[in-house]
């Protein structure tokens, strides 16, 4: 019990220090994102003094304040879900997350399960016929697609499949002139829409078929399999529950640690298809120098990370036995 | 086929033959050429008995084994006739069987424990599930399955529920190689291949398995094949046994005949080759010369190039079976001389007899090399505040030892696994610091001015104090050449060699020990050096320094049988060369007596972190005063067949646990003479010493009047769950 309290607690302190460099590198960086807004708008208003209530308004930040008391009302806001207001989008930038980081979820979650199911088994099969024809190719194939930036695998389908193909839509995340809800036509266009960006990620399937291959050689090599082949066992119970259960099992940690490289890939997939996720968001904001979104992004990145990490610590010991003694570490 | 062939087998007893194999070979296509590891062998195995397969690393014993249940791995290819003869069904061809005719055939009629019980587990899942698989997979009754797997693991003084529940990782190494024997019984097999099965284990818990074994081959009516590299372990258990060598039988015959009365000159070799406590030191010799290479085996008989009495004959032409005695049978031409000649031949081929001071002759004043003084050593994490929010777990390796160590000193420690006796070497000499304690080499502080650092500040001292590893595969850098490996040292530590100086002493070095020639070796890497050569050139490595005091961390239990008392004797020369003393641990005793007693230096046993017996080797070996001691002495196997093997002198087989130390003596819970007064008080080291060697005691039985003798003996509790030592 004490190391999961423990793990929370490191999961905290990740997100207590992002979110303060956030802070200190709006508040005290020389020509900071603060000075800048006041610098910016000051000029324009009647009374340059609204500019700094305007700025706590935008970011949460009071540029008179002392720096405790900026530090202090500005955690306050983080805990209470404000993370301060867009000035690019004219909106609350929670509000904005709260819109956009679903869709992103959903992309990256198809992303991730499908190369993940596709890297395992094409992972599996490759080290069963080790040394035959199939496992030479997929090796090469899997050797290539890996040294594929997903970026430039992005744009390559763009072409052929949205411009030349023209089957799938080049751009936006849902169809339009469909009423959105939980109707097929709404669905099918859906995933119509998200198909490109997924299959762009594919190149992850690569590395992932890799692992998957060298795990389940090294665990085919294991004295436990002989004698579970001599117990007469099915061949259908030592591939699923000696092989492929065991070479799962460290690859467990990366799917995780995948789902935080994702999201840093969203940033440029999303820009790509101009599909309106938090990544798009964040290219905006960037363009636009609104800091309050880029903050909010980076912010809402940094706790989606730790909250996949955390999961995967808390859980790595339901799926493997020997890790679920104390003082453990799991990476 | 000669007629010695067929009268050996003539007189065979036609009695009831359970597994036959008949010219049985597995071969092995390698880019060396084809690999026989196993060369046409005739084998009968006869029903209810137990027979000892006895063979060194590579001579083809694993691929006997798996031969048996044609279950070799592949690409390798078995060929022959391999028939199994059902109690009262028709003779079934093993080699022959379909996929699921032989699915069925293992582990229904023969089954088999593994080398590696740690491994033979899948660890994702409780020891239940092993159980339960097996059963369904071959369609037996579960239930009714495992109320025979509990009375099994019950019979191997196991807890049934607590196994069942345990995932693999959570037992000792001695109970899962209890488990897996009753996971092999579990669907009654008639007969039980087992390939080393003891072979990672303790001594003590070596020796309760084997006395196990008895009892269960008597009450399963099983035939047991038993496959080591270790004669001594089956000396007492195996009805007949079975000398491999290079591929091939090299003897055959009743367990009494082949250790009384061996008729090959490669066992009467190797019974002299192998370390026991009864036999003098002066009747043990090293067999020269290696095991031959599966891809190029000699012309004529195998053992030739290694045998003393070999003649033209046994180069070209390879011996059948010749009929030694009743169900004797022997592969070797000569055998009749042999039986005469060989220790003849072998003596003349020259023992060391040198004499030397023993521990008693050292004058108390002599300064100490290396001194340690009430050293303690602790693991595990302490809770350090803040963001660790862990329980402290502290683990005591080493408590409270003290030990000196002269020049040309020799002392052997010996302990079952987990006793501490590595950690408290690698403190020796300056690997490991201690929580508390001093260490003083020749009188100075080997850790003063390190400050919180892992190194020595000292660099004099670093080089005084050197080790040797056991596995010298994994402790020479396999990038690079011998001569680079050898000549690190003599850069570092003998700067005024110019590069010819450097590879004559290296050269001259190999020599001496026995490599040559040394100008071919020297450009080798490790992976084209045997085991035993890797060694030597770990051993010169670490003398070419001219350490005071070498570690010898199990430097021969990862050799041959056959090698391990060339590779002492190699050890006990160089240190008359270089004037080293050693400090070697040993799981053995055999081993520890052997070194201890050729070079008059002292063995340490050593129980949970604390040193309970220390002196001279004859004294520990033939006159042992702590009861663990003794207990180590009956777990070590004798060569006497008429030792009786049941009487274990101890409570419990498992070790306590180490983060809930036993309180006063650590002994008191195995001990079959604790006294309540043990409970309580910790009994200090006592000077038993007399005219025969030196000899301290941690055991209140060494006082004569203490008030252990008016205590309340606790060794009559009812028996517990894990108690053995039942006679039957």
């Amino acid at each position: 019990m004490d190391w999961k309290i423990r793990r929370f607690g490191q999961g905290l302190f990740t997100v207590w220090a992002v979110v303060s460099l956030t802070f200190f590198i709006t508040r005290m960086m020389p020509g900071n994102p603060v000075d800048a807004f006041v610098a910016q708008i000051g000029p324009e208003l009647e009374n340059p003094q609204e500019a700094y209530e305007l700025a706590e308004t935008y970011m949460n930040i009071n540029p008179e304040a002392p720096l405790h008391v900026a530090y202090r009302d500005y955690m306050i806001s983080m805990v209470q879900g404000d993370l301060g207001r867009s000035m690019s989008q004219n909106a609350e930038v929670t509000e904005l997350m709260a819109e956009a980081v679903p869709w992103t979820l959903f992309v990256m979650s198809w992303a991730i399960a499908i190369s993940f199911v596709v890297g395992i088994s094409l992972g599996a099969i490759m080290a069963y016929w080790e040394g035959s024809t199939f496992d030479t190719a997929v090796t090469g194939y899997a050797t290539t697609v890996t040294s594929i930036p997903f970026y430039v695998l992005a744009l390559l389908l763009l072409m052929v499949f949205g411009y030349q193909l023209g089957w799938f839509p080049t751009g936006g995340r849902q169809p339009s002139g469909v009423e959105a809800g939980f109707n097929l036509p709404f669905m099918l266009g859906m995933i119509h829409h998200a198909a490109l960006p997924v299959f762009s990620m594919l190149v992850a399937s690569g590395a992932a078929s890799l692992t998957m291959r060298g795990n389940s050689v090294r665990i085919l090599g294991e004295d436990y399999l002989r004698v579970a082949r001599l117990r007469g066992l099915a061949d259908r119970t030592i591939a699923v529950r000696y092989v492929a259960r065991n070479a799962i099992l460290p690859m467990y940690t990366g799917l995780m640690i995948a789902i935080g490289t994702m999201f840093g890939g969203a940033v440029v997939l999303e820009e790509i298809y101009t599909y309106r996720g938090m990544g798009y968001y964040m290219i905006q904001a960037v363009r636009m120098r609104d800091y309050p979104l880029m903050m909010g992004a980076f912010t809402v990145i940094t706790i989606a990370v730790v909250i996949a990490l955390l999961i995967a610590d808390l859980t790595y010991g339901k799926i493997d036995p020997r890790a679920g003694g104390e003082n453990r570490e799991a990476f | 086929m000669t007629i010695s062939q067929s009268a050996a087998q003539a007189d065979r007893p036609n009695g009831d033959v359970i597994m036959e194999l008949d010219d049985t070979s597995v071969e092995f296509g390698m880019s060396r050429g084809r690999s026989r590891v196993l060369n046409g062998v005739d084998f009968e195995v006869s029903r209810d008995e137990i027979v000892g397969v006895i063979g060194e690393s590579g001579s083809g014993k694993s691929m006997f084994a798996s031969a048996m249940l044609d279950a070799v791995p592949e690409p390798g290819v078995t060929t022959g006739d391999v028939t199994y003869y059902p109690e009262d069904d028709d003779p079934v061809s093993v080699t022959d069987l379909s996929k699921e005719e032989l699915r069925r055939f293992r582990w229904e009629e023969v089954s088999m424990v593994f080398q590696g019980a740690m491994s033979s587990f899948n660890p994702v899942l409780k020891i239940r599930t092993h159980f339960v698989e097996t059963l369904s997979a071959h369609d037996y009754n579960v239930e009714r399955g495992l109320e025979r797997v509990r009375e099994l693991l019950e019979d191997l003084y196991l807890e049934p529920e607590r196994m069942l529940e345990s995932y693999p990782h959570e037992l000792s190494g001695g109970m899962k190689q209890r488990v897996l024997i009753a996971l092999s019984l579990v669907l009654d097999p008639e007969m039980l291949v087992m390939d080393e099965p003891t072979a990672a284990l303790d001594l003590l818990m070596q020796r309760s398995i084997i006395s196990l074994l008895h009892d269960i081959q008597d009450k399963h009516d099983l035939t047991i094949v038993f496959i080591t590299h270790d004669l001594p372990l089956v000396a007492n258990l195996a009805d007949r046994l079975a000398v491999l060598y290079a591929f091939e039988f090299a003897e055959v015959g009743p367990a009494d005949d082949i250790l009384e009365d061996p008729a090959h000159p490669y066992t009467r070799a190797l019974l002299n080759a192998t370390p026991n406590l009864s036999a003098p030191l002066e009747e043990m010799r090293p067999i020269e010369g290696e095991s031959p290479d599966p891809v190029n085996i000699p012309e004529g008989c195998s053992y030739h190039p290694r045998c003393p009495i070999a003649d033209e004959m046994c180069r070209s032409h390879d011996p059948d079976a010749y009929d030694a005695g009743a169900d004797h049978d022997v592969h070797c031409h000569h055998w009749e001389d042999s039986i005469e000649n060989i220790d003849n031949a072998l003596a003349s081929s020259g023992s060391m007899d040198r004499s030397r001071r023993t521990a008693a002759d050292r004058s108390a004043d002599e300064e100490p090399v290396v001194s340690l003084d009430d050293i303690e050593v602790e693991f595990g994490s302490e809770n350090d505040g803040l963001l660790d929010f862990g329980d402290s777990e502290i683990v005591t390796a080493v408590d409270g030892i003290s030990l000196d160590i002269y020049q040309n000193d020799v002392v052997v420690l010996v302990g079952e696994s987990g006793c501490g006796k590595t950690t408290l070497g690698k403190t020796a000499v300056g690997l490991q610091q201690p929580t508390d304690g001093t260490i003083e080499y020749k009188g100075r502080d080997i850790w003063e001015g390190s400050g919180n650092s892992s190194t020595l500040a000292d660099k004099e001292i670093r080089r005084a104090l050197q080790i040797v590893h056991q596995d010298p595969g994994s402790s020479l850098n396999s990038h690079h050449r011998v001569r680079t490996i050898l000549e690190t040292p003599l850069k570092r530590w003998h700067s005024d060699l110019d590069g010819n100086d450097r590879r004559e002493r290296i050269l001259g070095m190999l020599e001496y020990v026995g490599i040559s020639p040394p100008e071919d070796y020297i450009d080798r890497y490790p992976h084209q050096l045997s085991g035993g050569e890797k060694q030597r050139v770990a051993l010169i490595r670490a003398m070419l320094i001219n350490p005071d005091l070498i570690l010898a961390d199990e430097a021969v239990s990862a050799l041959d049988v056959s090698l391990r008392v060339s590779t002492m004797d190699l050890m006990i020369e160089l240190q008359d060369v270089f004037n080293t003393s050693y400090l070697a641990i040993s799981h053995d005793l055999s081993n520890a007596r052997y070194f201890a007693e050729k070079t008059g230096g002292r063995i340490g046993v050593m129980y949970l972190g604390e040193l309970v017996e220390i002196g001279s080797p004859e004294q520990i070996i033939h006159d042992p005063k702590h009861p663990y001691t003794q207990a180590l002495r009956w777990a070590t196997p004798e060569l006497d067949r008429d030792e009786d093997i049941d009487d274990n002198p101890m409570r419990t087989i498992d070790v306590p646990d180490q983060t809930n130390m036993p309180s006063g003596c650590r002994y008191h819970t195995r001990c079959p003479k604790a006294r309540e007064v043990c409970r309580t008080q910790k009994p200090e080291l006592i000077d038993r010493s007399d005219e025969d060697g030196v000899q301290h005691t941690a055991c209140f039985r060494a006082l004569e009047d203490h008030e252990y003798w008016d205590s309340e003996p606790i060794a009559e509790e009812p028996p517990a769950a894990e108690e053995t030592g039942s006679a039957d």
